[in-house]
């Protein structure tokens, strides 16, 4: 009796091991140890498009020797055991958006399907013939004003602490990195059209209203003869030119841009000024002082002219980008030296003075115990709107316009519109399907 | 009574039997599952380390290019990129061949040499050794690896006809011959210069492989059985490419061998043979004529002089024995190229090539552990780039720790 129930009991326990062996499924040891085919198959990818020789291949006609020579190529790479699959497909976007793959071009070195077994890897190709276009939005353009650029690039003018450079070369590089970014650009090719801006009246039909005026010139500031000569001159200094172009600044609502070293520490006209010296030898130049950077944030602020040569800038030594000058730096494209050397920094405390402010995005560079290197400094009026603003670039010779163009673009933040990476036509889809021989 | 006894021992030696084999047979089934999960560990490991190995430069980035010892180890190109490899990191790695020691300077160097008229010794202080590396990739103790990197083609060059001289090429892959490769070569000749010592002739040009991956270069003025030279071939076709070479020399036992001194400085030392692996009568001083050639965008080899300047030659006479020092040369500059030194003794000539940076003459690489003795052996295979040729880059990865004490092996 108790014999039968052993046997009861062992065919019990044989059942039960018989049902855990049917669903103890283990991998088969090929899936444990195989190479990895699918890194296998990226690696090759990579490799045969590290020259871009697959990029070209596939763009070509699918009957172009190209193609065989890729297949040469992929049988003698891999490993005699190892079968391959490479198919080629084009990326289709329908006008509703919608994408698509269409088989061009499949090459293999194996009879049949390369089964469940088998792995791949994919890689998006690109048309070496393909420019990728970016279109800058307009500054302005998303609150409805069509923002001007002026740049001066005065014929009658003459430049300081631009050594090496003269200003129309410097207004034409700043033309070519900034226009895309304006709706209009107009180059100031005269001190008398310089004066016809300031007198309110536009050259080309353009907005003149909210514009921004990037001088060229460095420390020096192009004077239209006439009307600025004489009300600009106070007696003993050409200072208060530079309060009345704090007050059209205020006025217009502009942007004015130093590029490089003390702002509006000259003023300069070839003709009118063809005999004085700006103390170092150039002539068409006159000293002006800090008066002219104090007597413009006055007039900015709409305070009252009065001569002041005190000098405000600083010299924190070597400063360095904000984060938003870096990402910006890598947004636009635009790759000065991060690091850069300052002598001419403005202090914090004008920002109290002349009821300026400076947005966060605006600082291009850190603060240094109190010295602002480059940033642009938005002036409130009494109506708590912006009247006004002064891009300075405290550096020290010679300018880097890159730094201006990214000190703009920073504070004005227009959006790049990038063309789509996977437009039809442009890029292609290639996929690598690898299997290996024998074994289990 | 006694058959009720009889039916509770049957009964009981039955049960016990069950027992057993249904332990024994459950016992399979969970060490079988174990063994997976371990060797599926060990894979994973393999992946992973693979990834920190070879899309990781390191750092200091440029380590391969300096003296001291990474913080923290990786081989990629960190000019390039993506899946390339650093030719200078490469050559850092402390080779498994055995080493080579030079009593003039009282060190040891790794030797990646390949032979055939090429060398390439590393002192073994300045190298990555295995440990260190497995330190960095917190492995030491617990996995061990070996790392082959090779070429992914093999470019054989064999001699056809000496005068004039005739070389047959041939392109193979690990799957197949290459029938229609480019093939770009520069032919080293050593001449006479007059006086002692020797010059370096150039010749250069094009072919193509046959479909039996097969090419023959004529030189119709060079005699192959005069002098010495040595030849370098490019080979490429639909995003692969390989290199290969050979030199032929006069010269058996008297030879010049090329040292690496500083890496960062990029310093050579020049060695008398005799010095290094003593052999027998005749021994003889040799003049030397040393030339750069960089290896350029497109498989060109462009000629760099050597400076002379502070100690450093570009020629000389090497002799052997004590109270005659090494010479020492500099590579002029940071990219990659071939070191070619060409020697004479009376009317012998031998010419001897090293390549600063691995991939330059398609050296091949072996670095790590030794994985025969392991239980269980992963491994990853990829293709990689060095400075633009084809390699393949094998990395084997097991456990050094005791398992198994379930399954099939004990």
């Amino acid at each position: 009796m108790r014999t039968i129930e052993i046997f009861l009991a062992a065919a019990i326990l044989f059942v039960a091991f018989a049902v855990a062996a049917y669903f103890a499924i283990l991998p088969s040891p090929r899936l444990v140890s195989s190479p990895n085919l699918r890194e296998l198959a990226l690696s090759t990818l990579e490799t045969f498009d590290a020259n871009g020789e697959l990029s070209r291949t596939v763009f070509t006609n699918p009957s172009d020797p190209s193609w065989a020579s890729l297949q040469i190529a992929l049988t003698s790479s891999l490993p005699p055991n190892v079968v391959y699959n490479l198919s080629v497909y084009d990326i289709v976007t329908s006008p509703t958006g919608v994408v698509t793959y269409s088989l061009v071009r499949s090459i293999s070195d194996s009879q049949s399907d390369l089964g469940a077994g088998s792995d791949s890897s994919s890689k998006v190709v690109t048309s070496s013939n393909v420019t990728f276009t970016v279109n800058p939005q307009k500054i302005g353009e998303n609150i409805g004003k069509n923002i001007t650029l002026y740049i001066l690039n005065c014929n009658d003018a003459n430049g300081w602490w631009i050594t090496g450079y003269t200003a129309q070369s410097l207004a034409s590089d700043l033309y070519k990195l900034l226009s895309p970014y304006f709706q209009r650009t107009v180059l100031v090719n005269s001190t008398s059209q310089l004066g016809t801006i300031l007198d309110n009246t536009a050259l080309q039909g353009e907005r003149l209203q909210d514009a921004v005026v990037i001088n060229t010139f460095g420390e020096a500031v192009p004077i239209p003869a006439g009307y600025y000569t004489t009300q600009g001159y106070d007696g003993s200094s050409y200072a208060k030119y530079a309060y009345i172009l704090g007050q059209r600044v205020n006025t217009y609502n502009w942007t004015w841009v130093s590029i490089v070293g003390y702002p509006l520490y000259y003023v300069t006209n070839t003709v009118t000024f063809a005999g004085s010296q700006n103390s170092w030898g150039i002539y068409g130049m006159i000293d002006v002082g800090p008066a002219g950077l104090n007597a413009f944030l006055r007039g900015l602020d709409s305070q009252s002219y009065s001569y002041n040569n005190n000098w405000i800038t600083g010299s924190p030594g070597v400063v360095q980008f904000t984060w938003n000058a870096s990402y910006y730096s890598n947004y636009y494209g635009i790759y000065p030296s991060p690091y850069q050397t300052s002598t001419r920094a403005l202090p914090t405390s004008i920002l109290s003075t002349y009821h300026l402010s400076v947005p966060t995005n605006s600082y291009i560079f850190r603060v240094v115990n109190n010295w602002i290197a480059g940033a642009t400094f938005n002036h409130k009026g009494s109506d708590d709107k912006i009247h006004g603003s002064l891009t300075a670039i405290g550096l020290t010779r010679i300018p880097d316009i890159r730094i201006t163009a990214l000190g703009l673009l920073q504070h004005y933040r227009p959006t790049i519109y990038k063309s789509e990476f996977g437009a039809s036509g442009t890029s292609k889809l290639v996929v690598l399907q690898l299997a290996q021989q024998g074994g289990v | 009574m006694a058959g009720i006894t009889i039916d509770h021992l049957v009964a009981l030696t039955l049960l016990l039997t069950v027992l057993m084999l249904s332990i024994g047979a459950y016992s399979q089934i969970i060490g079988a599952a174990i063994i997976q999960q371990q060797n599926h560990h060990i894979a994973m490991k393999a992946y992973d380390l693979a990834n920190a190995i070879f899309l990781n430069p390191g750092y200091p980035l440029d380590w391969g290019q300096g003296n001291s010892t990474p913080s923290a180890f990786g081989l990629q190109d960190p000019d390039i990129g993506g899946y390339s490899l650093s030719p200078f990191s490469l050559q850092k790695l402390l080779s498994t061949q055995a080493q080579v020691y030079y009593y003039k300077t009282g060190l040891w160097y790794s030797n990646n040499s390949l032979g055939g008229g090429g060398s390439l010794l590393v002192p073994v202080s300045s190298c990555v050794n295995y440990t260190t590396a497995a330190k960095l990739l917190g492995v030491n103790g617990s996995y061990g690896f070996q790392l082959v990197i090779a070429p992914t083609l093999n470019v054989s060059i064999s001699e056809v006809n000496l005068n004039p001289l005739r070389l047959k090429v041939g392109v193979r892959g690990p799957g197949l011959a290459l029938s229609g490769a480019t093939l770009k070569y520069f032919l080293y000749h050593a001449v006479p210069k007059g006086g002692q010592y020797p010059s370096i002739e150039v010749f250069s040009g094009t072919g193509q492989t046959d479909s039996t991956g097969s090419a023959v270069l004529e030189f119709s003025s060079v005699d192959g059985s005069q002098n010495a030279y040595s030849i370098v071939v490019y080979a490429s076709l639909g995003g692969l490419s390989g290199v290969g070479y050979r030199s032929r020399q006069t010269l058996t036992d008297n030879q010049i061998i090329p040292f690496v001194e500083d890496l960062e400085n990029r310093i050579v030392l020049l060695a008398h043979s005799w010095d290094v692996h003593q052999f027998p009568p005749p021994v003889a001083a040799l003049h030397f004529n040393a030339t750069f050639f960089l290896l350029t965008q497109d498989f060109g080899l462009r000629e760099i002089q050597l400076s002379e300047s502070a100690g450093l030659v570009r020629s000389g006479k090497v002799n052997y024995g004590e109270g005659f020092p090494y010479y020492r040369l500099q590579i002029p500059i940071e990219g990659e190229g071939i070191l070619v030194v060409a020697y004479r003794w009376g009317n012998n000539y031998g010419i001897v090539m090293m390549p600063w940076g691995v991939s330059a003459l398609g050296f091949s690489v072996t670095f790590g552990g030794d994985p025969s003795s392991a239980d269980w052996v992963a491994t990853e295979i990829r293709q990689m780039t060095v400075n633009k040729i084809s390699y393949q880059v094998k990395l084997a990865v097991w456990s050094t720790k005791g398992y198994q004490h379930w399954g099939y092996k004990h």
